[in-house]
């Protein structure tokens, strides 16, 4: 059948009309489907699917109990609770369920807060714990909500504070190892993209599901062993009792490994209470970003140089007379009377700074510190025992101190003659450890370390860190067979009979003058002590090395009567 | 020539006889008509959807099943974490220096060293 419509008849309007409607449509179709197609699609995904990021747990930080690695920092899931005061229909009983099971978590003003009722999110609650949230959810009170959160739990409170760091509110590491290792801490985040139901709950249709797994950070196992910490943390606040000093530190190191196994520092925070701490200094691990001049300490790591380079014996002599002159400066020992002919030996044990300027001399023609002796010094100092440079120790916020090369025009005699004693050199505790061990240990530079090993994934095997020597043949084993007899000799010669038997224990005093606005007053000075033990000389060397530093503002500390006794304390 | 189509199946081997061939002729006596056709297919494909539709269906319920399984995984996973924070709170050493049982303990009277 062929229509006939003649034109301006109405059942031709309506056909026109409804061709016009019908383009309309289709016109209008196309822009939505073909030309937005893109916009559109992306509009659909926002609603349909949902992206969940399945947050990465933090490594853990083990420390050690003797051979077995202990957790010291550990994650904790705790809650937020919330209220949407709009949705709340008992908010007494809200309240009293807060208070009741929340305690001192719970907020202050509760009921303000859920009188807000514009607001469609108050926080009532902090830090929950799964328990606590657990039984406000069994309440069944309406318009409550959960929110989880991992949060940094420190079991053993204070213990190796600085060491260990904290990590801050944006889960970020600050100080210590947290900071150091923080990408190696952190994981990767997973993530979960999937069509979900009303109830958030992913589904498996769809084609651009995602499912990618968290990846947890890598655990970290410190060599700090718990109880030596604890036992210097321990001897260390004593002694700072004792000698009214405000500040002090302690090092414990394997001299055969360069591996520490304590670190204190006084003031001290509890990490996870860092945001009640009122000076920052508190965070700061002295031991590793705290340069100071090491005064007499530093008189082994001369003799030692002095007794490598064959310039001096133990026993070979020099002319004493309370002072030595160099260039257009006079040097003076702190211990005076002491004079004549004398071994460098005698010189250990009174710690006089004549003995050690002689070395330096010595190691040049004999009566002079010459650019070849300056050589020398810088070589063993910096090059070898690595003062003035970062050991590299996994720690964060390390100093590298100052060493002056004789190059520097700096570099001259008297400064060299002051360095043969411990001053005019700013070094880290760490890097006096660290050299401390390579004299004793028969000559091998360890480069210090705070990681002990690792451990597998599901936290059950543990394979210890083998030592890295850095540098061997640093000194000879001669030369660290005479110098730790010299060590042992020394603390003998003052202070026998207070090591228990059985112990081969040796040490050197040190107290530094301090720089105030460029230079040295009298009024404050740093005690430090430097010593070793271990069960025997001949099995193969000590098992530890101690130092001990205790400084105060405005107070003369002294190395024998202040740093001493903590050393004693740890050591016995 | 002229040609007649019929309604029923009829093979060109009909004509044909021989021995030992299939002489079985076919004939249904229903009629299906455009419309049942259609009918038909659309049925066809109306179960076709439903079984589509039961087995997303079943899908989706083991989703349900194992988003069940995924939060029991997490909760136990707590759990576990907890424990271990309580563990690591109760062997800490200022709680077993604190002990009753370390509290009992007592220094001993006499010290002797093995010597080698």
């Amino acid at each position: 059948m062929q229509l006939d419509l003649k034109k301006g008849s109405r059942p031709r309007i309506l056909a026109t009309a409804t061709l016009v409607i019908m383009a309309v449509f289709i016109v209008r179709l196309f822009y939505l489907q073909i030309i937005r197609h893109d916009y559109y699609v992306s509009e659909a995904k926002k609603e349909q699917l949902k992206q969940l990021v399945i947050p990465a747990q933090r490594g853990e930080i083990y420390a050690m109990d003797g051979g077995t690695p202990v957790k010291m920092v550990l994650n904790e899931t705790v809650y937020t609770v919330f209220a949407d005061p709009k949705v709340v229909d008992k908010a007494q009983d809200v309240i009293d369920l807060v208070h009741k099971v929340a305690g001192g978590n719970a907020r202050p003003n509760l009921s303000t807060l859920l009188n807000q009722k514009e607001s469609r999110y108050q926080i009532l609650a902090t830090k929950v714990t799964r328990k606590q949230a657990e039984l406000m959810k069994n309440a069944h009170l309406k318009g409550l909500g959960f929110q989880q959160e991992s949060q940094r739990v420190y079991p053993e409170g204070q213990l190796a504070a600085q060491t260990l760091g904290f990590v801050n509110a944006e889960g970020k590491g600050q100080y210590g190892i947290e900071e150091a290792l923080d990408d190696h801490l952190t994981g990767t985040d997973g993530l979960l993209q999937s069509v979900t139901d009303v109830s958030n709950v992913p589904l498996t249709i769809g084609d651009n599901n995602i499912n990618q797994p968290a990846k947890n950070g890598q655990n970290v196992i410190m060599t700090v062993d718990r109880n030596i910490q604890a036992y210097t943390e321990k001897a260390l606040a004593d002694g700072l009792k004792k000698s009214h000093a405000s500040n002090g530190s302690v090092m414990v190191m394997d001299p055969q490994s360069g591996k520490v196994v304590a670190m204190a520092n006084a003031p001290t925070f509890n990490p996870a209470e860092y945001n009640k701490v009122q000076d920052a200094a508190a965070f700061n691990n002295a031991t590793i970003s705290a340069p100071y001049e090491p005064g007499s300490d530093v008189k082994t790591l001369t003799m030692a140089t002095g007794l490598d380079k064959g310039v001096v014996a133990p026993d070979s002599t020099y002319n004493n007379t309370d002072s030595i002159k160099i260039e257009d400066r006079t040097i003076s020992n702190a211990t005076k009377g002491q004079t004549g002919n004398i071994t460098f030996q005698h010189a250990l044990n009174y710690s006089l700074n004549t003995g050690f300027v002689t070395v330096a001399e010595r190691l040049g023609d004999g009566q002079n510190i010459t650019l070849g002796a300056r050589n020398t010094m810088y070589d063993y100092f910096h090059n070898k025992f690595g003062l003035g440079e970062l050991t590299g120790i996994e720690l964060a916020n390390e100093s590298k101190g100052t060493v002056i090369p004789p190059t520097d025009a700096d570099g001259g005699a008297v400064r060299y003659s002051n360095m043969a004693f411990g001053q005019g050199l700013d070094v880290t505790m760490v890097q006096v450890c660290a050299a401390f061990s390579t004299i004793l240990n028969g000559g091998t530079y360890y480069k210090p370390t705070v990681l002990g090993g690792t451990m597998s994934d599901d936290g059950g095997t543990f394979t210890p860190a083998a030592p890295k020597p850095a540098r061997q043949q640093v000194v000879s084993a001669a030369t660290s067979d005479k110098i730790r007899v010299m060590i042992h000799d020394a603390r003998s010669a003052f202070y026998a009979g207070k090591d228990k038997p059985g112990y081969y224990i040796g040490g050197k005093t040190g107290t530094s003058q301090t720089i105030e606005n460029g230079h040295y007053v009298d009024n404050q000075t740093v005690g430090t002590y430097l010593g070793f033990g271990g069960d025997s000389n001949s099995s193969g060397g000590p098992k530890y090395v101690i130092m001990v530093q205790v400084s105060g503002k405005g107070m003369n500390l002294a190395g024998n009567t202040d740093a001493m006794p903590i050393f004693t304390d740890i050591s016995n | 020539m002229s040609y007649q189509r019929t309604t029923q199946f009829s093979s060109r081997r009909a004509g044909n006889w021989n021995r030992n061939q299939n002489t079985t002729r076919f004939a249904s006596p229903v009629k299906l008509g455009p419309v049942t056709h259609t009918v038909l297919v659309a049925l066809m494909i109306t179960v076709l959807g439903l079984i589509y539709l039961t087995q997303a269906t079943r899908a989706t319920s083991y989703d349900y099943e194992a988003q069940k399984i995924d939060s029991k995984i997490a909760d136990l996973t707590t759990r576990k974490t907890d424990l271990e924070v309580e563990n690591a709170r109760l062997t800490a050493l200022e709680n077993v220096q604190n002990s009753s049982v370390a509290k009992a303990m007592t220094h001993p009277t006499q010290t002797d060293y093995v010597q080698e």
